[in-house]
């Protein structure tokens, strides 16, 4: 059982704004554990936080407060050192975070050595056509590179290499987001076979309240960095409390309610608190005209 | 997305390192030619010719006979010399190459890797030793080491330190766009060691860039040690193509027209950075694709095959698309649209669906004929049934009566159009440009009041016409896209992806915008987008596209509910029902293995 609890997490970013410096608060006491075979889903719009956590998570961010600890089934916190045996994360963009210069087996095998978890060449070959086949890669792509791969078969690759040092933690940042919609769904159902085989804890990230709810048995639901509403992911979808919950579920395409009113009108977007959208451009929140 | 075909192992691995070499071109096999004549020259001659030095009275013989380029005023042979110079300013340029590139790749990617204050010092230093004229600084420095003590080492010390700034500077940007992929964070995230990150991770994909800065550096030693030596000012033990041009002036051979002295080093100089500027031009290549001539077919019938206009049908049509297809051209033709046949009926939306590469784009863009080549229409037609009772057909126009036809009649909203805005003027202004250029006649007041009606119709207050681009949020800026498409009225509207940049609240408003304006200005859209659930919801008929072809056409309703084509039905179980029953999405079973894997 190895459990992981992040508690009250802070972070802080520092803004220049003209001359002056300002802190802006991304990740305000977000608080949630991981379990072995449970998967907690973090839904929000882009500049809620939710990569930030994940980054978190994956020790590429220093939190500027709270907590993350991991706990080994012994019962006993996982020293520093470890932590990233236990702690894997899958990246949102295949495209990006397989590096075009190397082969597939370069991105198993590395991970493969430097976990200690094979020794000599013999037995790293055999771990990485190992891992091919879980991620249902023949044994063969091991000498590809990036580059004559598809969306799909990288993204497969990512989600190996996430498992090559034995993680029992998995962070996925958005990670059908950036693949095109027919390969979604394989993807997502891979991570739950091998979530089940190896009772992986998963935080799932996500912008899709849909493939939240039907991945994940709770969900948080993040806006400006905190956590607005969270509970079993059915509850939150189909019986939102929060006015923003409320707003981000009826906005969602849904062709079963096609001839719905939806009316995004003043005093639903000021219920919700959420008068502010981000904006990708300049990375900031900014007040609705 | 296909699936690549089935090519054995090895020569895959061949593949994937060819894409990290030049590709083969007449430029690159001149240059090559050019560096290894040379560079054979200067390692073997030496050992053929006879002593360079060895003086005879045979001072400024004329080419022939014995000494095949002449001699010099001392009645040294001139091959001999120019085969030991050309060693000699190969060593030097190497040497120089080697350590200003050693010198740029420290400063620049170890500075921008670490970040913080190392890279800003490292980064003042480059700067600093940028803005040093270099040739002065060289001159100044070898000026003051004594010439006793000016071997060939020192010139190329002198010459690595003042030449490797610029190099660091474009190796820092590089790095500094590298150090943020995610595979490097993923390498991290893995476990591996700074060390590693940057020999193992980022460094190789710097190659072509330091390839091409050695070159760059080869190239500007020899020549700046041939300018030294030519000043005197060159290594005093070692004979270079520099120092033979400087004996062969102080021993007048320009004035004696003595050309065989001092013509065959300047050529020498000449060809060999000629040589190495081609390869670099080569290398460039790899680093920015763009610079690859696309290859066209001489002679290529531009002429379309056409198809003759449709006839105006019984129901309202605006628009009639029949048979169009579009080709790539290039080495391998690439058919983007085949035979695609749609008609757009007056007030209606209709849903383009597709993934990537599908074709919808490029059949956005060759309706409105915004194709560019290598793209060419080479079949079909397409027509615009004006409201007045004229059609138009719009593959025949000339370019003013096409001018004229887009954005009048049929507007578009591109993908990312959000950041189409001009990020240096109002959106007033740009707004007024349009109204400028298709409308002369309108009063200054006149275009103010259109301004102001558009944005009312796209939910932004007017009040924001006079702010800049960067004053509005994402979401604002695609309204003020849509209003600038609103803005001649005109009966055809193609939207391109217009909210998948945007998130769900925003993009909401925004389909309900374009919802309303359907109802209330009775103009047709052409929405193309791959999220079908959102098509599903608001368009009255849907085309789905795979491959360049629409496999399945019909009515929301049908295509939801009743869906006939297999990969219409693999789509949309794509999207779990937000919804529906849970878990039948993901516990269903996986797409099997098969040949080659899976997608």
């Amino acid at each position: 059982m190895t459990t992981l609890v992040a508690r009250d997490l802070v972070k802080d970013f520092g803004v220049r704004d003209g001359l002056r410096r300002r802190s802006l608060r991304a990740v305000d006491r977000v608080s949630f554990t991981l379990e072995p075979g449970r998967t907690v889903a973090l839904v929000g719009e882009s500049g809620s936080g939710k990569s930030t956590i994940a980054k978190m998570i994956a020790r590429l961010e220093k939190p500027s407060g709270g907590s993350i600890a991991v706990t080994g089934p012994d019962g006993v916190e996982v020293p520093d050192k470890d932590y990233r045996h236990r702690v894997q994360m899958v990246f949102q963009d295949p495209f990006a975070s397989l590096n075009p210069f190397h082969t597939v087996e370069h991105h198993l095998a590395r991970p493969l050595r430097l976990h200690g978890r094979a020794r000599g060449a013999e037995e790293t070959a055999r771990l990485v056509s190992e891992l091919l086949e879980r991620v249902t890669l023949p044994a063969s792509f091991a000498s590809r590179r990036p580059h004559e791969l598809s969306g799909g078969q990288r993204q497969r690759v990512a989600i190996a290499r996430a498992l090559a040092p034995g993680a029992e933690i998995v962070v996925a940042d958005e990670p059908v987001s950036m693949l095109d919609v027919s390969i979604r769904l394989g993807i997502l159902k891979l991570l739950a076979r091998l979530q089940k085989e190896e009772d992986l804890a998963v935080l799932y990230i996500t912008h899709d309240l849909a493939t939240a709810r039907h991945f994940s048995d709770e969900i948080l639901v993040l806006y400006r960095g905190r956590v607005v509403e969270r509970g079993p992911s059915d509850r939150v979808i189909l019986d939102p409390r929060h006015p923003y919950t409320k707003l981000l579920a009826a906005a969602s395409p849904n062709p079963d309610a096609r001839d719905r009113v939806f009316e995004v009108g003043r005093a639903a977007v000021e219920a919700a608190g959420a008068t502010a959208a981000y904006d990708h451009h300049t990375g900031r929140w900014e007040e609705a005209a | 997305m296909t699936n690549p075909s089935p090519v054995t192992a090895p020569s895959r691995t061949k593949d994937g390192r060819r894409a990290m070499l030049p590709r083969w071109s007449p430029k690159l096999g001149v240059g090559l030619g050019l560096i290894g004549a040379i560079a054979l020259f200067g390692v073997v001659g030496p050992l053929v010719v006879g002593d360079p030095n060895a003086v005879r009275d045979i001072g400024l013989t004329a080419p022939g006979g014995e000494h095949w380029l002449g001699t010099t005023q001392t009645g040294q042979d001139v091959v001999a010399q120019i085969a030991f110079a050309t060693r000699g300013s190969l060593r030097i340029g190497l040497l120089v190459g080697l350590m200003a590139t050693v010198l740029s790749a420290v400063f620049g990617i170890v500075g921008s890797y670490a970040g913080g204050i190392v890279d800003e010092l490292f980064s003042l230093f480059s700067n600093v030793m940028l803005v040093i004229p270099g040739l002065p600084l060289v001159i100044v420095i070898a000026g003051f080491v004594p010439a006793a003590q000016r071997g060939s080492w020192t010139i190329a010390v002198v010459l690595a330190i003042t030449g490797w700034a610029a190099s660091a500077r474009v190796l820092r940007a590089q790095t500094l766009s590298l150090r943020n992929r995610d595979y490097v964070a993923a390498a991290k995230v893995a476990g591996e060691k700074t060390w590693r990150v940057i020999t193992v991770e980022i460094l190789p994909n710097l190659l072509p860039l330091l390839a091409s800065q050695f070159v760059f550096a080869v190239v500007l030693a020899i020549l700046s040690e041939a300018g030294l030596s030519f000043l005197g000012l060159g290594a005093s033990n070692s004979s270079t193509l520099g120092t033979m041009l400087y004996y062969a002036q102080n021993g007048f051979a320009l004035q004696r027209e003595a050309w065989w002295w001092f013509v065959p080093p300047g050529l020498v100089i000449a060809l060999f950075g000629c040589g190495l500027s081609l390869v670099n031009f080569s290398i460039d290549e790899i680093i920015n694709p763009k610079l690859r001539d696309v290859p066209r077919r001489p002679g290529k019938v531009a002429e379309a095959l056409r198809v003759t206009p449709a006839e105006r049908g019984e129901d309202d049509a605006v628009l009639t698309v029949e048979d169009l297809s579009v080709v790539y051209q290039g080495d391998k033709p690439v058919h983007a649209v085949k035979g695609v046949s749609l008609t757009l009926r007056r007030g209606e939306i209709l849903g383009l669906a597709g993934e990537s590469g599908c074709g919808k784009t490029t059949l956005a863009y060759a309706v409105n004929r915004l194709h560019k080549p290598p793209a060419e229409v080479t079949s079909g037609a397409v027509t615009f049934h004006d409201r007045d009772g004229t059609d138009t057909d719009v593959l025949g126009l000339g370019p003013e009566e096409l001018r004229e036809f887009r954005w009048t009649k049929l507007s578009m909203v591109f993908q990312g159009a959000m950041n189409a805005l001009s990020p240096v003027t109002s959106v007033a202004a740009q707004l007024d440009d349009v109204l400028t250029t298709h409308r002369p006649g309108m009063s200054r007041a006149d275009r103010r009041a259109r301004c102001v009606e558009v944005f009312e119709l796209v939910g932004v207050d007017p009040a924001r016409l006079g702010s800049f681009p960067h004053e509005l949020s994402g979401g604002m800026r695609q309204r003020v896209m849509i209003a600038m498409a609103l803005l001649l009225d005109p009966q055809v509207m193609i939207m391109d992806e217009p909210t998948t940049a945007l998130d769900v609240v925003v993009q909401r408003g925004i389909l309900l915008e374009i919802l309303k304006f359907r109802d209330e200005l009775g103009f047709a859209v052409l929405f193309i987008t791959h999220d079908l659930p959102l098509l599903l919801e608001i368009s009255d008929r849907i085309a789905v596209m795979r491959d360049g072809e629409v496999v399945e056409l019909g009515t929301a309703q049908d295509l939801h509910l009743d869906p006939r084509h297999p990969y219409t039905r693999e789509l949309l179980d794509s999207f779990p029902s937000l919804t529906g029953d849970r878990g039948g999405f993901i516990r269903g079973t996986e797409p099997a293995l098969h040949d080659g894997g899976v997608r």
